[in-house]
């Protein structure tokens, strides 16, 4: 695993334990943060004797940093049937095992929840900083084909800690609107990435003329079309509408989201990410 | 329309036409969620005709195989035209020119003439029911009332065969007499006899002919092929003492028919042509309104379903090469 996810947090974390984003905690770091009195924070090496003179207390004044706090990082999966059409499956396993591995290098505990009807123990790994075990969960999800719908994303804020996390939405969205503002609000406490997983056999690649028989992977419901380019704009178009409604979906809850239709790749994530945090 | 069909039983397997409604008979693609799919009319139209197709290709396949056929009818009709009965000479002597000699490259015989001026008679009397019979020794019963013209033509054309020895020509008229027995009496009854010949009429069948005319109201035309240098119909006898039927039996035979009551007409042809007037001028007489039952046999359908049901499964087919699996 050559490449790493560049993440970083436009707020501060509450962690308490050292690692490579900004947090609350005061202690070894570069960036001033205030003047504390020297009975709070006993370091004489940091005493800054012009606040100390101009404190009219006359006592003295210790200038603290910033620490660099760890985070958790969750990916919360779609495991429902639609995500095994095409390469979903095969996107899913090369970005969580990217994202563990980023994880680890920014010194980050990685956990993942995985969602299908419901949230099952087995597809739920808790946030921890073992490589070994996200593989073997790899493996595992390799072997999995997925069934049923997605409604277990709506439980999966009960499996987040507490304190604010940086959460990988990772989905292809193919369920009701209202579903996934009823997500969005659970997880309002989090720092939520929304990727949209598409895939281009979904809708462009589909051909201009021919009969095609169409069977939904959750509900098995059987629809065949009389594919002429016509038809397929309208297709397209449908994607398109699909697109903007999910934009101004997850803009309102104050997050990008990013579409990914065109194979994964984990350069346009960390392009997406930088334009995140600038 | 009357339609039956020969087993019954197979028609159990139309319940198979229901098949095209549970499956679509096409291999299905996955879609990760359908109700992003806009709904489109023409898809489910042409869904709808290709269900339909289905089902009517296997309906047709059954209907062929329970044998479907639409049975025996009969419609009545009207048209102008006549019951006609050919009464045709088969002695030898027809097989002669109208010179008397054996036919050769130039001249056609008087039974060859016949053939081919009533074929064309038949060919123009296209509302007639028209009989065939024709005598020489004995009468034979060739083709009885139809409005069948190829069965007609068939059977005049039959005459082609070598012709036999006498001339017997009462019981041939009997036998077309008869032709008319349980007919319904419309339009005008014809007796069209041909004949190069007579023969005398004993006194019995005398009696029995005056009756049956006047009974079954038949019109008699005589065409007589004269041939050279023998009797005519109208010849008088240059000598009282040969004014008797055995020797001039033409003569006779004539009286009779005059004698008869009913409508009567003799023409007397001594070439091809004269026989083409002849024949013309009945043609243009018998027109009277008459109305007849024209039978429809029994029509056998299952061809029809299986190439229905065939030309159905080559559309279905080029529709499954037109299909897309991805």
């Amino acid at each position: 695993m050559t490449e790493t996810l560049h993440y970083r947090l436009p707020w501060q974390s509450s962690s308490v334990y050292p690692g490579a984003h900004p947090g609350q905690m005061i202690g070894a770091g570069q960036l001033f943060k205030r003047h504390e009195p020297l009975i709070a924070s006993p370091d004489p090496r940091r005493i800054d004797l012009r606040a100390s003179v101009l404190d009219p207390f006359s006592s003295y004044r210790v200038r603290v940093y910033q620490q660099q706090s760890s985070v958790n990082v969750y990916l919360i999966a779609d495991m429902s049937a639609s995500m095994g059409y095409a390469d979903k499956q095969q996107t899913l396993l090369r970005f969580l095992l990217t994202a563990a591995a980023s994880a680890f290098d920014y010194g980050d505990k990685f956990g993942f929840i995985g969602c299908t009807e419901r949230i099952e123990h087995r597809w739920l790994l808790p946030a921890g900083q073992h490589f070994g075990r996200v593989s073997a969960l790899a493996t595992q999800l390799e072997r999995l084909s997925f069934t049923g719908s997605a409604n277990g994303l709506q439980n999966a804020v009960a499996f987040l800690p507490a304190e604010r996390s940086l959460v990988f939405l990772l989905s292809d969205c193919h369920f009701p609107l209202p579903q996934l503002r009823a997500v969005l609000g659970s997880l309002q406490a989090h720092d939520v990435i929304p990727l949209v997983l598409w895939s281009q056999d979904e809708y462009a690649a589909l051909p201009n003329w021919g009969l095609i028989s169409f069977q939904d992977m959750e509900n098995n419901a059987t629809r065949t079309l009389f594919m002429r380019p016509a038809l397929r704009q309208k297709i397209i178009a449908a994607y398109q509408q699909r697109q903007h409604d999910l934009k101004h979906l997850f803009r309102a809850f104050g997050c990008e989201p990013l579409f990914i239709t065109e194979g994964y790749s984990t350069q346009a994530i960390n392009r997406y990410l930088q334009q995140r945090t600038a | 329309m009357n339609l039956a069909v020969n087993s019954p039983w197979a028609l159990s397997g139309l319940l198979l036409a229901l098949l095209p409604l549970f499956n679509s008979g096409m291999r299905t693609s996955p879609a990760p969620w359908l109700t992003l799919m806009p709904g489109d009319k023409l898809s489910v139209f042409v869904i709808c005709c290709l269900r339909l197709c289905a089902m009517a290709a296997i309906a047709g396949l059954v209907l062929g195989m329970a044998g479907l056929h639409r049975t025996e009818q009969s419609r009545e009709r009207i048209g102008h035209g006549a019951h006609i009965v050919l009464l045709l000479d088969r002695s030898s002597s027809m097989d002669n020119t109208f010179a008397g000699r054996a036919p050769n490259g130039s001249d056609e015989s008087k039974a060859t003439a016949a053939r081919r001026l009533l074929t064309d008679f038949v060919e123009q009397r296209q509302n007639d029911l028209i009989g065939v019979a024709e005598y020489s020794t004995s009468p034979l019963f060739v083709m009885p009332l139809t409005e069948n013209k190829n069965a007609v033509q068939a059977a005049i054309a039959a005459t082609a065969t070598p012709a036999l020895g006498f001339t017997h020509v009462s019981k041939g008229l009997g036998m077309a007499i008869s032709f008319f027995e349980q007919q319904p009496v419309t339009g005008s009854r014809i007796v069209l006899l041909v004949s190069d010949g007579a023969a005398a009429i004993d006194h019995d069948s005398e009696v029995k002919l005056r009756e049956w005319f006047r009974k079954q109201q038949v019109r008699l035309y005589w065409i007589f092929l004269r041939t050279a240098n023998s009797p005519g119909i109208f010849d008088q006898p240059e000598d009282s003492r040969d004014d008797n039927a055995a020797a001039m039996p033409e003569r006779y035979l004539h009286k009779f028919f005059l004698g008869l009551g009913s409508p009567y007409q003799a023409y007397e042809a001594e070439s091809p042509d004269a026989l083409k007037q002849a024949i013309a001028d009945i043609n243009r007489l018998e027109n009277l309104p008459m109305h007849y039952v024209e039978r429809i046999p029994k029509q056998d359908l299952s061809g029809t379903c299986y190439s229905i049901a065939s030309l159905l499964l080559l559309v279905l087919l080029g529709v499954k090469f037109f299909e897309v699996k991805r």
